[in-house]
């Protein structure tokens, strides 16, 4: 019999309550994982569609609102003149609800602009001209509106045909409703107004040069931000929020579940005092107990962790399917994140077992003889 | 450590002017016991319910401290002593009146326990518990867990489990008192045998005469002192 076994005997003592404190756990790392997946992988699907764009800089005013705030058309003739840039590409990027769907991006793109380039036709056509009234769809978009060629989708109070359906290469692209700036500001009532400028740097600029760039772009342009490609995301106060709250709520549950191995962990001390008497009074030294109880807790963290990982991913996954957000979700289930999950629980695990092993450890062994 | 001699005797235990209050101060379990214990002696402690008696046995077990006066063992304070667990494991082996094994475990893995504070390998213990069991006779239920064992089993599984780490003083407190009186012999003539072939010190607690009497001698006590002490 090795030490560990007598440490999992004491966990299978109680099996139902070990077995309820590992749901608890795992509910609490499955939120962990779940929202801070959802969260990291809504930056990164939108820097996987900067890239999928062959976008350098994005130049934006990322408010508090999911979407940038709206900048005058004409600041893209101040940074177009920089050196350094090969192109640029005026974006009005909007979420809003579109019939079904409670949540779509509507990406309203300089007709002519490089980030059409990248959106290869799956079927149908791209629109004739920037007036024609249509709409070309990611694949997820007309998926999730249920739309296929020659359909209509109502934006606002105009209808527009769907002539393509694309795939954009990104979660984000996929997703998207795409349609050609100038019939989107008409129909936004956002005339002269863009929020997003895509900047391509020259051929063979290095990191550091498009950094540069994006300083020579700050001191032009006071009433936006351009940050590197992907980047912009993380730094609007919209993902802030969104991530703090991911955390925040992240943080109570694991709060609930430390409280919660250590109400556990306290009753097993309890109901185990004679026991724990008993061991002390054959030679057990107080060092070997306090080890016996932060073994037993970190393995209701380990199992519990392991326990979230799997509830986290499969809620997940779930999630994915749920019409409301489909094509919305890229979450980022990294092995790093499963694994640095699994460490936070168990790490929970051995923060709640100390004041329980250091209850433990005060026991006089003269009580086994009690009983 | 210097132990006493008494006619060539090696002293274990020499209590001097040992006292033990409890409820801050208003009863006293001991009220000045003064004795010695020598290697190889078989001495019950008897008296009456609440004399002391167990009290005593806990302050040679080092499971409890005196209030006052010394307990020393072979020269050396117990109440001092730097580790008084590895006393416990290694010098001391205790029989309890309600066996205390741990329901969780098999017999085997009962007598295991004390072990881990000892330098043996899992192999190693698996193999001295076997041993042990197959001296008291339960070869056959090693494997069982306490709940299917008799109350005469499971106390020869707390017998082997006490001598599991080869102690030379072995505490018993009450050994008989939870068993019939067929067991209660039969776990008697145990402990009396292993005290002999393995020639260790043998304290045993009881309240009953015809068990003292099986004793080499018998220390009498009454309201926390020791009122007379027999050689048999």
């Amino acid at each position: 019999m090795t030490f560990f076994i007598v440490v999992i005997r004491g966990l299978l003592r109680r099996p139902v309550r070990t077995g309820l404190t590992l749901v608890g756990i795992s509910i609490g790392i499955a939120a962990v994982v779940a929202l801070v997946g959802i969260s990291r992988g809504f930056e990164q699907s939108w820097a996987a569609g900067m890239k999928a764009r062959g976008t350098d800089v994005v130049v934006s005013n990322m408010g508090s609102a999911l979407a940038p705030k709206p900048f005058a058309a004409n600041v893209r003739d101040r940074i177009a003149k920089l050196p350094g840039i090969a192109a640029t590409c005026s974006i009005f990027v909007d979420m809003t609800s579109v019939e079904d769907s409670s949540m779509m991006i509507i990406s309203a793109r300089e007709w002519g602009g490089f980030s059409w380039q990248n959106l290869k036709l799956i079927s149908g056509r791209m629109p004739t001209d920037a007036e024609e009234p249509a709409v070309v769809l990611g694949q997820t978009a007309a998926e999730v509106l249920k739309k296929k060629l020659g359909d209509t989708v109502q934006l606002e109070t105009k209808e527009l045909k769907v002539v393509g359906i694309i795939d954009g290469g990104a979660l984000v692209e996929n997703g998207s409703l795409i349609i050609s700036l100038p019939l989107f500001q008409e129909i936004s009532g956002n005339e002269g107004k863009i929020n997003i400028i895509d900047v391509r740097a020259t051929p063979g600029s290095s990191e550091d040069d498009v950094k540069r760039l994006c300083v020579a772009i700050n001191s032009v342009v006071p009433e936006a931000r351009a940050m590197v490609a992907g980047e912009h995301v993380g730094n609007s106060q919209a993902y802030r929020f969104i991530s703090a709250m991911s955390w925040g709520t992240s943080l109570l549950a694991v709060i609930v579940g430390v409280l919660g191995v250590m109400n556990t962990m306290l009753m097993t001390v309890f109901e185990r005092k004679q026991e724990i008497c008993i061991l002390l009074a054959i030679g057990w030294k107080r060092s070997r107990i306090i080890r016996m109880i932060l073994w037993e807790s970190a393995l209701l963290g380990f199992f519990g962790g392991i326990g979230g990982v799997l509830i986290g991913v499969a809620g997940v996954k779930i999630m994915e399917t749920l019409p409301a957000i489909h094509g919305l979700l890229e979450p980022d289930l990294s092995v790093g994140l499963m694994i640095n999950s699994v460490l936070i629980a168990l790490v929970v695990g051995v923060i709640s077992g100390i004041y329980p092993a250091w209850r433990s450890s005060r026991l006089t062994p003269s009580l086994a003889m009690q009983g | 450590m210097s132990a006493a001699q008494d006619d060539g005797k090696t002293c274990v235990f020499e209590a001097v002017g040992l006292t033990k209050e409890y409820d801050e101060g208003r009863g006293q379990a001991l009220r000045g016991v003064d004795f010695r214990i020598h290697e190889g002696e078989f001495v019950a402690i008897t008296g009456p319910s609440g004399c002391g008696k167990t009290t005593l046995l806990q302050m040679l077990g080092a499971l409890d401290v005196p209030g006052a006066g010394t307990l020393n063992y072979r020269g050396e304070s117990i109440a001092d002593l730097p580790a008084p667990a590895v006393y416990r494991a290694r010098e001391i082996g205790i029989i309890f009146q309600a066996f205390h094994l741990l329901p969780t475990f098999t017999a085997i893995e009962n007598v295991q326990l004390p072990m881990f504070e000892a330098d043996l390998s899992m192999s190693q213990r698996k193999e001295r518990a076997a041993k042990l069991l197959e001296s008291v006779g339960l070869e056959g239920r090693r494997d069982h867990f306490p709940t299917k064992l008799s109350g005469g089993e499971r106390q020869r599984v707390a017998i082997a489990r006490s001598l599991a780490n080869s102690p030379s003083v072995l505490l018993a407190d009450e050994p008989t008192g939870n068993l019939d009186s067929e067991n209660a012999h039969f776990i008697l003539d145990l402990i009396i045998r292993i005290h002999r072939e393995q020639k260790m010190t043998l304290v045993l607690v009881t309240h009953d005469m015809t068990i003292a009497q099986r004793a080499s001698r018998t220390i009498q006590m009454k309201d926390g002192r020791i009122v007379s002490d027999q050689q048999l």
